[in-house]
């Protein structure tokens, strides 16, 4: 047998080595930008998990990153339960919630645009629940207190602890994702995007695996909600459930590569440090220049790449090399 | 006992009775033929069956038990498992996959239900194309891969919707010559054909539906002499 290391092996190495030794190279300029590249690459590819190889667009994933952060941020103001506990609380709640919502979508056949438009409605209804609750902060949203240099409160001294934290949950996100399309659950959930009854017909309980992958994507969203709200230390409740987050959390993985493992991460790579340059060069608004250049980039990406920046490169690379086959997955890079 | 029976089956859409006090049995073995004219309640028998939709009342036992509430995929994990009519694969994922599908049912290890499919591909003469995209398969490839992905859920009893419709006779030829080898190795099959010569050809008995009732059914040459069959249904067919 010969020994074969693969191109994609080599790069994914890189790329680790790389993430590794940013921070002792990078300003904190850089380091902020590359922590908003890795925290959308995670939620991206957590959302990939439901909307891109289930297929089930959800369009309001903020409800899950809000949960996630209100609820660690909450307990942490209220009771000064560490973020860590908080985390995995904010995600089983979210995961109780992903359950709920997509049982009642999934079993009475709420589907494609459907299934986008109550996610939608969900998220927003959450945005004005916790807009009317005073007592988790209202409108006004939550301050995480500054502790100074307290890892074990998820706080830490400069951007570098932010930076390896988010650094690896995305390296887990991705080998999580990688690791679900390669065996039954991601072949049936792919087998429900492509063709839900074919599925169902050949043994698939298309049901149980569209409320498993909800779940699954909801507690992965709202553990980065926590990071989210660790990060910016404030959060309130359009920041969080709002439709900013939510179209953000989805942009990255339909310019990138829906439905593909690396397609969140290259979309949130590409995107993130164009969006935070332009931003500096246009010296507009934050809100104005972002959502422009967004809009403009996924109605260019919808027209001319539907596959995304991946499905691109993948046709360039099919015109080369003539489409050899590579015994695997196409989706797998 | 009987692989299938079906009694008093019958399914309303709204007014209308597209299945109407249906009962027939199948028996381990056999390749039974379902026909009648088009409207006549094929596919929803077969819907009905396959658990795609519920009976309005009647009753469906497979190996002795009953199925009317089941959903599809535990018919089919039973053993049950339907083809369509219009060919239903998974555009974007390769051929080897669309049948892997079928095979995780009873092999949840991958390499299990890759080499079950590969087994599977060569039996409906695709493993050549094991690397291609679902969608651009042609047609008669298609209806094989329809079948392939049925036969990796290793049912003992397959149902075929209109299998060699829109087939040129050597491309049909090959698929009933399919169907009767996988016949000789065990698996039960009850077939919707619209062209008499295919379900003439391959069955040992046919049952003939005429506006969702049995109006007869025999071996393929008495149903060819039934005078009521001859009236609703040979008399409208080429
Ligand atoms: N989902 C449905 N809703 C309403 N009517 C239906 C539906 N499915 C089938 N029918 C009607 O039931 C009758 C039987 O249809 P079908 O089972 O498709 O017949 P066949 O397969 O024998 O051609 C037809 O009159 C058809 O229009
Ligand atoms: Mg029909």
């Amino acid at each position: 047998m010969k020994i074969q290391i693969k191109k994609s092996t080599i790069l994914i190495g890189l790329l680790l080595i790389v993430g590794f030794i940013l921070p002792r190279f990078a300003g904190e300029y850089y380091i902020h930008i590359s922590v908003l590249v890795l925290f959308y690459a995670y939620m991206a590819v957590s959302w990939n998990i439901l909307g891109g190889y289930a297929g089930q667009h959800s369009l309001g994933h903020a409800l899950f990153m809000g949960i996630g952060a209100y609820t660690s941020t909450y307990l942490f103001t209220v009771i000064g339960l560490t973020p860590w506990i908080g985390m995995w609380l904010g995600g089983a709640f979210a995961g109780v919630i992903g359950g709920f919502v997509g049982y009642l979508c999934f079993r009475y056949g709420v589907k494609g645009p459907y299934f986008a438009l109550v996610t939608i409605a969900l998220a927003e209804a959450a945005v004005y629940i916790v807009t009317n609750i005073p007592s988790i902060g209202g409108a006004q949203g939550l301050e995480v207190a500054w502790t100074g240099n307290a890892p074990q409160l998820m706080q830490f001294d400069g951007k570098s602890g932010y930076y390896y934290m988010i650094l690896v949950m995305t390296i887990i996100a991705v080998w999580l994702s990688s690791w679900l399309i390669k065996r039954r659950f991601g072949y049936q959930l792919l087998s429900i995007r492509e063709n839900e009854d074919a599925a169902e017909a050949l043994g698939v309980n298309t049901l149980r695996l569209k409320i498993q992958a909800t779940v699954i994507s909801a507690v992965m969203t709202a553990l980065g909600g926590t990071f989210f709200a660790q990060y910016f230390t404030y959060i309130n409740p359009r920041a969080v459930f709002g439709e900013g987050p939510s179209v953000q959390i989805l942009l990255f993985a339909i310019i990138g590569g829906i439905g593909t493992v690396w397609g969140p991460v290259v979309g949130a790579l590409v995107l993130i440090p164009i969006a935070e340059l332009s931003r500096g060069w246009l010296g507009g608004t934050f809100a104005g220049a972002q959502i422009l250049l967004y809009g403009t980039v996924l109605v260019l990406t919808m027209l001319f790449m539907p596959n995304g920046i991946l499905g691109l490169y993948h046709k360039f690379l099919g015109k080369f090399q003539n489409r050899q086959s590579d015994g695997g997955k196409s989706e797998a890079l | 006992m009987s692989l299938l029976e079906v009694s008093n089956l019958r399914r309303d859409f709204g007014g209308l009775t597209a299945v109407h006090d249906l009962t027939f049995s199948v028996e381990p073995g056999e390749i039974v033929g379902l026909i009648g004219p088009n409207g006549a309640g094929k596919t929803t028998t077969f819907a009905m069956l396959s658990g795609f939709i519920t009976p309005t009342s009647g009753e469906i036992l497979f190996k002795g038990t009953s199925i009317n509430k089941l959903k599809p995929h535990q018919v089919c994990l039973l053993g049950l498992t339907r083809t369509f009519q219009i060919v239903q694969p998974f555009p974007d994922m390769t051929v080897l996959e669309n049948v892997m599908i079928g095979a995780y049912t009873h092999h949840p290890n991958t390499v299990d239900a890759k080499k079950k499919a590969m087994e599977v591909l060569e039996r409906i003469n695709l493993a050549h194309k094991a690397e291609e995209q679902g969608k651009i398969l042609t047609l008669p490839e298609l209806k094989r891969l329809e079948i392939g992905k049925a036969l990796a859920t290793e049912p003992s009893l397959l149902l075929l919707d209109e299998v060699a419709a829109g087939l040129k006779d050597v491309e049909m030829e090959e698929i009933l010559e399919l169907v009767r080898q996988l016949n000789r190795e065990g698996i039960t099959f009850l077939i919707v054909e619209h062209l008499m010569k295919v379900i003439m050809n391959l069955s040992h008995r046919v049952i003939v539906l005429d506006f969702g009732q049995m109006i007869g059914q025999g071996t393929p040459a008495e149903i060819s002499k039934n005078p009521a069959v001859l009236a609703a249904y040979l008399g409208k067919e080429d």
